[in-house]
């Protein structure tokens, strides 16, 4: 097992230097030059236009602007040492260095650190709910297949799966904010009230903003995830093994719980990856939807502005998410499924 | 072997998956009742009602988009101040009931309507709503009271007049539209005689007997001011849609405003001069004018066609301007109306062009023409209204639906071709060779369907297209979709590969010598390509929910170009959530319905494909 896990930690490096590379190689197709930026408000304190040129190739050397690609890459990555001006020290995103966002005028970790706890927050707020119910949903729809409510419910999860989530979001508005007026439209925080930070009103506050987009995505991802957990268990319930454990004369409870729904589980947790990505792309809309300053929502402003620092960061992050959710996937099948042996 | 080979093999597989085996194939299975692998499958899909069902609206809603544009044909440059975020219906020129057979007086606004009848009383119709507390129809009870003698009907304003010679205002007045001037209110309480009363874009006039024209209202964008040397001499006052022009008692046409210079309005035509004129109207931007000898001069900013003036059949008497056309009444009681044509506003009733009814007052709005007969009923044309309302800049939500559920569809298609073709050729490599190319393959498609694919997307669709029109953004689009999505396919098209590689025909097949890439391509893909099609069908709708959401982000297809996605744009605000409902309510209807439907189909075909799904 920890030789697999090793293993699969080294592809994950590679894929993620690989992926990386790519947008990096994306992010330099645009034109831009920061040199230039840099100078561009100085101007006038030059004295003559060769004075001005002279400082700009300065400025473009110790930026390392004129250094190949692939060396480019490596010190933004901190593979490789930086400029001789800049210190000459390994400085790069492995050492912490996320680059600098020119939208929000300060380093990147700063500008993301409290979105990204936000994001986290709603993702893992969401996908427990979406799991407590999906869960218990699927497996009844499984026990009582055909019925009225199996039938019902196929309807709406087939609702939830084909209605794309920003149209679930405003119909949600509609029905929460206008309608009941239970919740606020937009916004992390009531609008010109202020609380001592960390306080509990704060916090309260803060959980009534969200409510509303976890509640969203919750049902947004109630559709997909029901039906897999329900096609999985009755996949698993018409096994002869089920057969022989009624014959046994165990009880139903058993049986579902023990015997079915163990061997159910394996597709439902290789569903749970492909969700689990899907609703960080999913957040990006919550996010711009209800105005909530998350990772998607920063993501947004940096492609609008044309940060591409603060891009990059985040979809770094992205990319990490997504490996190791892929790596944790991997491993638990080996726990709920014996009969996987992943260390071979 | 080779020689009993007919035509490509696309096309025989086509033959052999739609119309059955060849003549001899069936000959030898004689015995068997023999039916195409699609026979079989239509069988079983057509027994489900809904799914029929779901077939039937989607194929509706399709002949909808392909159709419906050449219909109701896009404009992309189309705005249109006067007309945005109405709500649907028909009922802009639609007098109401009480009224009809009474009508005293009309006065026509942008969307709305308001007539006196022969009662005095005052009825409104069309849109009278102007904001969520304004509404015009909404009449102050000091006007009920009144006797009115006069009415006029602006952008979103109304003034009337009684027989005192008091004017009321009411509406949106927030932007000094009821503001008098001193020496206007001077004039009111000595009692003026008042000639003409006229109301535009937030700004209204008043021409009094003694020649003296008042203005008031939104100085800083209309120019409400009078030359004073031309006080007294003022017999008729045109506005256009922030300035005016003025017929003078010498017969002449005048800019009499502060704003003449450069102005088109105050360029004058050269053959115009020295011509007596008796009646002046004005569209938006454009003015015409009467002469005594019946001809009718047009000038200012003509670009909807207003200069395109007809042949008259008779002597102009009358002119009247809309907001794009002009309408004139001649001699001999018929009327005649030019300019822009787009909501039939110069497409005269039948009955009134040759001249049989008798006319006795023509009434134009902005869009809409009411002609009152000596009988007392209403003839009108123009615009009644939108059935599906506008947006914020007053385009149509119907024709943006339709023209949008084109390019999504399209889209949609593409991509779903684009991504079939990468994950087909991709997954038959990986499933039949196995080995080092699998891993290869695997390895990739892991890492492109690991990526999350929204932001992914964006910024591909930022970097790429930050250069790019809309149209070559459209193409980018359907790439970027297909390129990200072809691992679903890649991943079943290995698995059925590596299940039916097993299978006796295969082994037969590499028995008899044939060589590996037609087995895969030839022998093998055609036993996947029902569960494919069941791919392609879910994909679709997939597709395009993720166009329509980088549309909906600003990544996708960019304005004005309409999509479903980018139409729901900017609805994410309470306001348009309530009140503008019509704006996010019918573009999430039908793309939703399209959706819905196609995840049926999907699923349809999939247990009609997959027997074992059955039991599911």
């Amino acid at each position: 097992m920890g030789k697999y896990i090793l293993k699969r930690c080294g592809y994950i490096v590679i894929v993620f230097l690989i992926v990386s590379l790519m947008m990096y190689m994306l992010y330099n197709l645009i034109p831009s030059d920061p040199a230039r930026a840099e100078l561009e408000p100085q101007r006038k304190s030059f004295k003559n236009p060769e004075e001005y040129e002279k400082r700009y190739q300065e400025l473009r050397a110790e930026m390392g602007l004129d250094d190949p690609m692939i060396v480019r890459y490596l010190r933004w990555m901190g593979l490789w040492p930086d400029t001789e001006v800049n210190g000459g020290k390994l400085n790069g995103l492995l050492q912490g260095n996320f680059g600098y966002s020119n939208y929000y005028k300060r380093n990147v970790v700063d500008a993301i650190a409290s979105p990204m706890a936000n994001t986290i927050f709603i993702n893992i707020f969401s996908t427990i709910a979406a799991l407590g119910i999906t869960i218990p949903l699927g497996i009844f729809c499984a026990v009582h297949k055909n019925g009225k409510f199996d039938q019902s419910t196929q309807v709406v999860t087939m609702l939830g799966y084909s209605i794309p989530i920003y149209i679930i979001a405003l119909i949600f508005m509609f029905l929460f904010c206008i309608v009941w007026r239970l919740f606020p439209v937009s916004g992390m925080k009531t609008p010109g009230a202020t609380y001592e930070a960390g306080s509990w009103e704060e916090f309260v506050d803060m959980l009534h903003h969200i409510s509303l987009p976890v509640i969203v995505m919750t049902f947004g991802s109630l559709g997909g995830m029901t039906r897999y957990v329900r096609s999985a268990m009755i996949e698993s319930l018409s096994m002869d093994y089920i057969r022989t454990a009624r014959a046994k004369g165990l009880r139903e409870k058993v049986v579902i719980y023990s015997h079915a729904w163990r061997n159910a589980l394996l597709p439902v947790i290789t569903s749970i990856l492909g969700w689990f990505l899907g609703i960080f792309g999913g957040s990006v809309v919550i996010e711009n939807t209800f105005s909530l300053s998350g990772m998607g929502k920063l993501y947004w402003i940096g492609l609008n502005n044309n940060d591409f620092e603060l891009v990059l960061a985040i979809q770094m992050f992205y990319s990490i998410v997504s490996l190791v959710g892929a790596l944790l996937i991997d491993i638990s099948y080996g726990l709920v499924d014996p009969r996987v042996r992943v260390d071979k | 072997m080779a020689s009993n080979k007919k035509g490509f093999f696309l096309v025989r597989w086509f033959k052999r998956m739609f119309m059955g085996p060849d003549k001899e194939v069936v000959d030898i299975m004689q015995e068997e009742q023999l039916q195409t692998p699609f026979k079989t499958m239509m069988k079983k899909f057509l027994k489900k009602k809904t799914v029929v069902f779901a077939l039937s609206m989607f194929l509706l809603i399709f002949a909808f988009v392909l159709i419906g544009p050449r219909y109701w044909v896009l404009d992309l440059s189309e705005q249109d101040s006067t007309l945005t975020n109405l709500p649907p219906g028909y009922n802009m020129m639609s007098i109401p009931k009480e009224a009809r057979g009474k009508i005293a007086d009309i006065a026509p606004g942008g969307t709305y309507g308001i007539g006196i009848d022969t009662n005095g009383y005052v009825h409104t119709w069309g849109t009278t709503r102007i904001t969520e507390k304004i509404d015009l129809a909404d009449i102050p009870d000091e006007v009920r009271e009144a006797k009115l003698v006069k009415l006029a009907a602006g952008a979103d304003h109304v003034v009337a007049m009684d027989e005192n010679g008091q004017l009321y205002v009411w509406g949106n007045t927030r932007l000094q539209q009821g503001n008098f001037t001193s020496d206007m209110k001077k004039e009111m309480q000595k009692g003026w005689k008042v000639i003409q009363l006229e109301a535009s874009n937030q700004f209204s006039a008043v021409v009094t007997e003694e020649g003296n024209l008042y203005l008031w209202g939104n100085k800083n964008q209309n120019d409400i001011n009078v030359t004073k040397k031309y006080q007294g001499k003022i017999a008729k006052v045109a506005l256009t849609a922030n300035h005016y022009v003025s017929l003078l008692t010498d017969g002449t046409v005048a800019y009499t405003g502060s704003k003449g210079k450069g102005n088109p309005l105050a360029t004058t035509p050269k053959d115009m001069k020295g011509k007596t004129i008796v009646d002046i109207a004005a569209t938006s931007s454009a003015v015409a004018a009467l002469s005594d000898e019946g001809q009718v001069f047009v000038w200012g900013n003509t670009v909807r066609g207003e200069n395109l003036i007809p042949e008259f059949a008779s002597p102009v008497k009358k002119i009247y301007g809309g907001r794009y056309h002009f309408t004139a009444l001649l001699e001999d009681g018929s009327v005649v109306s030019w300019g822009n044509n787009k909501y039939n506003q110069t497409a005269v009733p039948a009955v009134l062009t040759n001249g049989d009814a008798k006319v006795s007052e023509l009434y134009v709005g902005n869009h809409q023409n009411y002609a009152l007969l000596e009988d007392g009923t209403v003839e009108t044309w123009g615009l009644k209204g939108f059935l599906l309302g506008t947006d914020d800049l007053g385009r149509d939500m119907l024709t943006r639906i339709v023209n949008g559920g084109a390019v999504t569809m399209t889209v949609g298609a593409i991509s779903v071709i684009i991504s079939t073709i990468i994950g087909v050729l991709l997954g038959g490599l990986a499933g039949y060779f196995g080995g080092k190319i699998d891993i290869f393959i695997m390895r990739i498609a892991e890492i492109v369907g690991g990526l999350p694919f929204i932001p992914f997307a964006m910024i591909l669709s930022a970097v790429i297209g930050s250069r790019l029109d809309s149209n070559q953004k459209m193409y980018l689009i359907m790439v970027v979709l297909g390129v990200l999505s072809w691992t679903g396919t890649c991943r079943l098209v290995r698995a059925q590969i590596l299940a039916q590689r097993e299978m006796e025909y295969v082994t037969a097949a590499k028995a008899m010598g044939i060589k590996e890439t037609t087995i895969v391509f030839r022998h093998i893909l055609p036993n996947v390509f029902s569960l494919l099609l069941v791919n392609m069908t879910l994909a679709f709708a997939t597709c395009m929910l993720t166009e329509s959401t980088l549309s909906y982000l600003g990544f996708g297809i960019p304005l004005p170009q309409p999509t479903w996605g980018n139409l729901l744009d900017g609805a994410n605000n309470s306001v348009v959530i309530q009140q503008y409902w019509w704006r996010w309510v019918f573009p999430a209807a039908i793309f939703g319905m399209c959706t819905i439907c196609i995840n049926m189909i999907g699923d349809g075909l999939r247990d009609a494909v997959d027997p074992k799904s059955n039991e599911r």
